[in-house]
């Protein structure tokens, strides 16, 4: 804890060193939530860094109430909500543009950009890991968030409702109508 | 428990299955388990999720991404850039321009000009070359020789 603290008083004084050092920290579990959330890669990256610029610029409006962590990973989730909405408006927009180039013909997609399912998709390596992110990716945002931060990231109940700003009771909730869903998705690739 | 709303629920219940419910609430469940067809459906769901979750829960994990190798100076390299190189350091007034303090400092600047302007005798902010000269002092009474 202590540690923390002398890490965030010299974030405070602006000292390069010791952002390179929570950069390093925290860059995984951040970028990770980032890809789990918006389902790209450079999407990701590019929020991942913008989390830690924002971190950075704002360090002074954290008021150590929360763990850093919290607070970071509620940074994060902000700002990959705004991304996903601005996405979701970019391509309504792209959608409209091509209704209107193409008569309406090739405009039949919905809301986040997943993409189109493929046929022969193998159980394992990097076609299973299609196949989880697909289905993580057609979850509501809602619920994409608790099961990203609580059945990936580990989180507990309490952080969870913490970062998103949400009763204990709609947690729970939502977290079990997104495992229920994501279960539905996923019942033909599974074991059990 | 008094009420039935489906959220609630949910979240007794999935304290009920992951056993972290109070022994007196505990009972309380059982009975409503044991009349109530909402609270036995949903219980049906919580049980054959919590199955499956395991399973679910370490391919997810199990795919962590990390990030990529050149994260952090890609993201320090864009500071640098956004900023002119001039982010990293401490600036004189801190991060944030100190309005307040410079309103305080305004204010009392337009005071002290309002009061000159109030007790010059010239209305305006030039001295009165004349004031606090006595008649002897300007005018030489006994005149050199």
């Amino acid at each position: 804890m202590s540690e923390e603290r002398s890490l965030l008083r010299r974030l405070r004084d602006r000292d390069e060193r010791a952002f390179r050092e929570l950069v390093q920290a925290h860059r995984d579990r951040v970028y990770n939530i980032c890809y789990r959330m918006l389902g790209n890669r450079s999407e990701a990256e590019d929020v991942a860094q913008e989390v830690f610029i924002a971190v950075f610029k704002t360090i002074d409006s954290f008021r150590e109430e929360s763990k850093f962590s919290t607070w970071l990973y509620r940074v994060a989730v902000n700002h990959c909500k705004n991304r996903i909405k601005y996405l979701a408006r970019r391509h309504d927009r792209d959608r409209d543009e091509l209704d209107e180039n193409s008569g309406g013909i090739n405009g039949a997609t919905t809301g986040m950009p997943v993409r189109a399912p493929q046929p022969d998709r193998a159980l394992e390596g990097i076609q299973m890991e299609e196949v989880l992110r697909e289905a993580v990716n057609s979850l509501d945002e809602e619920h994409r968030i608790v099961v990203v931060l609580r059945d990936i990231e580990e989180l507990s109940i309490e952080e969870i409702c913490e970062i998103t700003d949400l009763p204990d009771g709609t947690v729970k909730s939502r977290l079990h109508r997104a495992r229920l869903a994501l279960r539905k998705k996923l019942q033909k690739h599974m074991t059990s | 428990m008094t009420t039935d709303n489906e959220d609630d629920i949910i979240a007794t219940l999935s304290d009920y299955v992951e056993g972290t419910l109070p022994a007196a609430k505990k009972t309380e469940v059982e009975a409503k388990l044991a009349t109530d067809a909402t609270w036995k459906r949903i219980h049906g769901e919580l049980v054959e999720t919590t199955k499956s979750h395991d399973e679910i829960s370490g391919l997810l994990k199990a795919r962590k991404e990390p990030a990529p190798e050149s994260f952090t100076n890609d993201v320090t390299a864009t500071i640098h850039k956004r900023s002119a190189g001039l982010f990293f350091g401490r600036r004189t007034f801190g991060d944030r321009v100190p309005f307040s303090a410079l309103l305080v400092v305004a204010v009392i600047g337009l005071l002290v000009i309002g009061y000159i302007l109030w007790s010059s005798q010239t209305g305006s902010l030039k001295m009165d070359k004349r004031r606090g000269e006595t008649p002897g002092s300007s005018i030489e009474v006994v005149p050199k020789p």
